[in-house]
């Protein structure tokens, strides 16, 4: 039988460590439970971001969440890439490394997108045993995130749900469950979020996702620019009631306000922990752009931009 | 072909040619490179992407379309604001547009994404201006000094290095002096410009809207301390004797070839000379000495 969070600890409310945020963490030193940290940020890094990190690794939990693995891609495996990612995780510690179930380029390309691939036996085999490999080299479990996706394939002869358990029951791996990209999904190809949260084998869910996302009308876009709509908290306590908690990050990329209150963003979560409160209404409205072209675009999108005197 | 036989390799090639296709995803489906991975007409989408009841299943690779080019360009507008300023942002998104199609991201990091756009501005340099300097010209150069504090940020540096001090230098006998090599710091870089571009990048990153500013020759000294970059203007005979020094030769051979320049009055180097060295110790361009 496994062990809740794969025996992963419940790290408690988390925040993405962001380089806006770097002065502010270092001078207050805020009563956050963790962090996690964009990996390729970070891996080559021999300036300011690594240092800071250094400093921040040594007073805080930290875990890595990677954006370039394409754990789905039929290139393969960048072992050098799966090296470095190790060895940083060695030097900080860090308590899992994650990434999503997806592709990010094919050729030798990497588009820096989280792109969806089809859900079916060929791709479910495909993906298994490359996490398996990914995980030998690390001699760790990976975390795999759920994405969020614009768009579904006919090759698909399964949801994704089935995919998701089926693949971490086969590769014994773990879940990352972003709740907020189960609702832009579920929007998007008009599936029930709460059915979907409902499969996932609870055990398996090592850590979750929040975050904001874009309105566009006709489909959402996951954007990581504002606060967690409560249709997502209500999933997100759903998940708390199935998993009895797991570590909770709030991710925020876009538009990014000061750090007390991305902090207080993801604090509102322990209002969703307690299992005696009644699911709150879902008719909250959220706003609707009206030409997201020019602005929403799917994370991620981080950039360092080096300081000079 | 069954839905779940299709290859996965064809289908990520295809659908990373149509996404990242410059003129939009019907033209990309048209295209040479996506219909030699599935052969398909554009009113045939459906047969590989689902629509739902909201969006057709051409919108929805528009999606992953419009994101594409819209990621890659906003990373390349943080790195380089002050060219996005200097050319605006139209012509730097066409310029981009371009240079992402000649240069493929391939690395996993955003780091390396605007790697090559100094050399591709180079490379897509108008031939007829190769002779005189203009806005061309300064645009690359505005460029490249971006690139170069990007690399020194993050790159290797000092912080963690014993820096040279007073006490090693005294050591060092005045007969010995001649032939000590200097090690510079890694992340020390010598740079020569046609324009003030650092004043430029500066003001740019202040928040002001500064012109295109005069030719002028401007020799730099670029390191970071404290894990910030840090670059200085150093006069022409500073610049030559730096750089020989960069080169590996020794201090003699160095301050022979800046003798030999002509930039400075014999009486006057060896009045400056002393004052260099005693600055670019302290601001830990060399890191460390030799004595062959």
């Amino acid at each position: 039988m496994l062990k809740p969070r794969l025996g992963h600890e419940n790290l408690g409310l988390g925040v993405g460590l962001r380089t806006v945020h770097f002065h502010h963490i270092l001078e207050h030193q805020p009563e956050v439970d963790w962090f996690e940290i964009i990996s390729e940020n970070f891996m080559d890094s021999a300036g300011r971001p690594r240092h800071v990190l250094e400093q921040i690794a040594d007073r805080y939990p930290i875990v890595m969440h990677g954006v370039s693995l394409s754990i789905g891609s039929t290139d393969p495996l960048n072992r050098e890439y799966l090296k470095k990612l190790k060895t940083l995780a060695e030097s900080i510690n860090a308590r899992w490394i994650s990434d999503h179930v997806c592709w990010t380029g094919v050729a030798g390309r990497n588009t820096h997108d989280l792109l969806p691939i089809p859900y079916n036996e060929n791709t479910l085999t495909h993906l298994v045993k490359r996490i398996r490999i990914v995980q030998d080299i690390l001699e760790r479990p990976l975390i795999l995130e759920n994405p969020s996706s614009y768009l579904e394939f006919q090759d698909s002869t399964m949801s994704e749900s089935e995919f998701v358990c089926r693949m971490a029951e086969e590769a014994d791996c773990g879940l990352l469950l972003d709740v907020n990209n189960v609702y832009v999904s579920s929007v998007n190809h008009e599936f029930d979020p709460v059915k979907y949260i409902e499969m996932i084998p609870a055990e398996r869910v090592v850590q979750c996702h929040l975050a904001g996302h874009t309105n566009c009308g006709t489909h959402l876009i996951d954007t990581h620019n504002g606060q967690v709509i409560d249709p997502v908290w209500n999933l997100f306590q759903l998940m708390h009631q199935r998993t009895e908690g797991v570590a909770t990050l709030l991710e925020w990329d876009a538009d990014i306000p000061p750090f007390p209150v991305v902090h207080e963003e993801v604090l509102k979560a322990r209002k969703y922990m307690d299992e005696n409160l009644p699911v709150r209404d879902q008719a909250s409205k959220e706003k609707t752009v009206t030409s997201p072209s020019s602005t929403a675009i799917p994370h991620p999108a981080s950039f360092i931009v080096a300081e000079v005197e | 072909m069954s839905n779940e036989s299709r290859n996965l390799d064809q289908l990520q090639r295809w659908m990373q040619t149509v996404i990242s296709w410059p003129g939009g995803v019907e033209a990309g489906i048209d295209s040479e490179a996506a219909q030699s991975e599935i052969p398909l007409e554009s009113s045939e989408l459906e047969t590989i992407v689902t629509a739902s009841s909201r969006q057709t299943s051409l919108e929805r690779m528009g999606i992953y379309a419009n994101a594409y080019y819209a990621r890659l360009l906003e990373c390349l507008s943080e790195e380089y604001s002050a060219l996005v300023s200097a050319m605006g942002k139209t012509a730097f998104g066409a310029f981009s547009m371009e240079y992402l199609q000649e240069y493929h991201p391939t690395s996993y990091t955003l780091c390396d994404l605007g790697a090559h756009f100094p050399q591709f501005l180079t490379e897509h340099k108008p031939p007829a201006e190769e002779n005189e300097l203009n806005w061309t010209d300064f645009l690359i150069e505005v460029a490249t000094l971006e690139r170069v504090y990007s690399e020194v940020f993050d790159g290797p540096g000092i912080e963690q290095e014993t820096l040279l001090t007073a006490e090693v230098l005294n050591s060092i006998q005045p007969e010995e002096w001649p032939e000590v090599t200097l090690k510079m710091a890694p992340c020390f870089r010598l740079m020569q410009f046609q324009f003030p571009v650092h004043e430029f990048i500066s003001h740019v990153r202040k928040g002001n809207s500064p012109q295109i500013p005069e030719q002028q020759l401007t020799c730099l000294a670029i390191t970071r301390r404290n894990y910030v970059v840090r670059r200085e203007v150093v006069s022409q005979a500073e610049y030559l004797l730096l750089s020989k020094l960069q080169q590996g030769l020794n201090v003699g051979d160095a301050i022979t070839c800046l003798a030999e320049s002509d930039l400075m009055e014999p009486e006057e180097l060896g009045t400056k000379l002393h004052k260099w060295f005693k600055h670019w110790t302290t601001a830990a361009f060399f890191i460390d000495v030799s004595k062959q």
